[in-house]
């Protein structure tokens, strides 16, 4: 019983992060018909200027960590948001509804970024300090106090996330807009306009993805490499460009790296997930929740 | 006029080639670099086949990875004589190309894009998991005969461009239409009778024959491989060499080839600064001339004729 309610519980952790990093993802595909290969980029840097700025505050004013921790989270925000902007209105806008050319755009934009963090921050791992020590104990699985806040925060996010798409104006033209981009416009939505914002929102969960994941992990320049392919695999079970679908999707695959990487090996994880999706192509082509692509 | 066509690609390649030989000289690091070109030319060719059906196949590189895999084991292991380990290639590729096929191609767009890029980061996995592959470490010493050494270079050389010119073939014939014709709607040839997931089916086989016998071409020029070399980069880097060069016709891939290629050499051992131009290299390309180089040339060409006119 312990060891299940153990796997349980780092399921839901692992799957709460990647829960957010795959939303992110869906939602720009879901209003821009763009894949975003570079949507990765922003976990890392997110993740890298926690990291990077923490240990500076912390020498400087004295605070306890987790004060720190949200200082730079905030900080990390701002510069992804300001990379994101730059990015959009340089490029992704030009590509909005082509697959094929900004596949291309965002696997240069995924090199480039990559070449650039390796340059700035170099390529040594780098650990944040823990933000609060301390461990409780659910139904017999041990968790460590910050890994549950970190959990309740991913949550809350999703929830957020969910509530903007469903009860808000910005939400209904954002579905408008995903749905039926003439139609949506027909009714004086403006395309472009939302299509920044989708782009910004889904940029903006994945940055609050890396700055979760910062305390938990070692961070190198190419930690969103390895998120990027599990996200696929999460949206394609869950449909692309649906939001319930990749909620659905991240614990899925969470439960699947949860209980095969402990009985197995996490290489072999990711090998049972790739099948995983074979039998689901096999079945439902067009994803759990999602809708065929027309 | 098609094979006119054919014809004017068959002397531009042989021109090309002799040019690139008597001005290059043979020292060994120009015939590599031209062999190097050579291989991803095939590689850019055969992705951009997938894509007059519409389909975006990141999966190239896994099949590229198995040929220089089935090529590398049937010299080292099996011991088999050179021309039957670049068949057993192409072979593999097209068995494993069919299966996997078969499932995916259900899906189209984005989901095969998706799917085709998580087949190829698997199958690289399972290269490192098993050991009789070499591990992390890969298969070292992949010679072909000795007596072949001088002439390596012409062999790649040839049959790269062979491989090329069947797939510019196919491309002009009725079958190719039958591609273009998928990719502007294929709602219309499924009501004509035809079987659009088969077509593509053909269309999958073609490229993934041609890109598993370039795979085990790569794998005894470069002697050395190892799991990293086919990842999910390999069809990337092919797919900035269309684009670079221009998707209107083959041409544009070869000449996209040769250019990142060589810039790619130019680069190597810069470290981080590597992905910051290659990055920055297609990047620029998307953002100023998005036909590629000879779709800039031609709009180049239009604005002077119509000054004069």
């Amino acid at each position: 019983m312990g060891l299940i309610a153990q796997l349980l519980v780092n399921m839901l952790q692992i799957g709460a992060v990647y829960v957010l990093f795959a939303l992110g993802l869906t939602l720009v595909f879901g209003v821009m018909k763009v894949i975003n290969f570079a949507h990765g980029q922003f976990f890392t840097l997110a993740a890298l200027m926690i990291a990077v700025t923490m240990p500076e505050f912390t020498e400087r004013f004295g605070f306890p960590a987790w004060v720190d921790y949200f200082v730079c989270f905030a900080l990390a925000l701002l510069t992804v948001a300001i990379l994101g902007v730059v990015l959009y209105f340089v490029g992704f806008e030009r590509y909005l509804r082509d697959l094929i050319g900004s596949f291309i755009l965002s696997v240069g934009l995924l090199l480039l970024l990559e070449g650039v963090y390796l340059w700035i921050f170099t390529g040594a791992p780098r650990v944040v300090p823990k933000l609060l020590t301390g461990q409780v104990s659910i139904l017999g699985g041990a968790l460590e106090t910050q890994r549950l806040v970190i959990c309740g925060i991913a949550l809350a996010a999703t929830f957020g996330l969910y509530q903007l798409v469903n009860r808000t104006k910005l939400g209904r033209a954002l579905r408008a807009v995903a749905e039926d981009r003439e139609a949506a416009m027909l009714q004086g939505i403006r395309y472009r306009r939302i299509s920044f914002y989708g782009f910004m929102i889904g940029s903006g969960m994945a940055a609050i993805a890396g700055g979760l994941i910062a305390p938990l992990t070692a961070i190198s320049p190419s930690l969103g490499n390895d998120y990027l392919s599990k996200a696929f695999i999460i949206i394609i079970i869950g449909g692309l460009g649906s939001i319930p679908g990749a909620i659905l999707g991240g614990f899925l695959i969470a439960a699947v790296e949860s209980f095969a990487g402990y009985f197995l090996d996490s290489s072999y994880a990711t090998i049972a997930m790739f099948m995983l999706v074979m039998v689901f192509l096999l079945v439902r082509p067009q994803g759990i929740l999602g809708h065929a692509e027309r | 006029m098609r094979s006119a066509r054919a014809g004017q690609i068959v002397v531009a390649l042989a021109a090309a080639a002799v040019l690139a030989f008597a001005v290059l000289g043979d020292d060994e690091y120009t015939q590599h670099l031209l062999m190097w070109t050579a291989l991803n030319a095939v590689l850019a060719v055969g992705l951009r086949f997938m894509l007059l059906v519409g389909e975006t196949n990141i999966g190239t590189g896994a099949f590229y990875g198995m040929g220089a895999y089935m090529g590398a084991i049937c010299t080292t292991k099996w011991g088999l004589p050179f021309p039957l380990a670049l068949l057993a290639g192409g072979l593999l590729a097209i068995v494993v190309s069919t299966g996997f096929g078969l499932v995916t191609l259900r899906t189209k767009g984005p989901y095969f894009m998706l799917i085709s890029f998580a087949f190829t980061e698997v199958v690289r996995l399972i290269y490192t998991r098993v050991e009789w592959l070499g591990g992390n470490s890969g298969i070292i010493g992949i010679f072909p005969p000795q007596a072949l050494d001088p002439w390596m270079s012409v062999l790649t050389f040839l049959l790269c461009g062979g491989l090329i010119l069947m797939m510019y073939l196919c491309e002009q014939s009725n079958l190719g239409r039958v591609f273009r014709a998928i990719q502007n709607n294929d709602a219309v040839v499924e009501t004509v009778g035809i079987d659009v997931v088969q077509i593509k089916l053909v269309c999958l086989v073609i490229a993934s024959f041609s890109v598993g016998i370039a795979g085990s071409l790569h794998a005894h020029i470069y002697n050395v491989i190892s799991p990293g070399d086919f990842s999910y980069l390999v069809p990337v880097f092919a797919l900035a060499y269309i684009k670079i060069g221009g998707d209107a016709n083959v041409m544009g891939a070869v000449i996209g080839a040769a250019i990142l290629t060589v810039l790619a050499q130019m680069l190597q051992g810069m470290g981080s600064l590597e992905h910051v131009l290659f990055g920055g290299a297609i990047v620029a390309s998307m953002l100023v001339l998005p036909d590629g180089l000879l779709g800039g040339g031609r709009r180049l060409l239009r604005l002077f004729s119509r000054g004069r006119a």
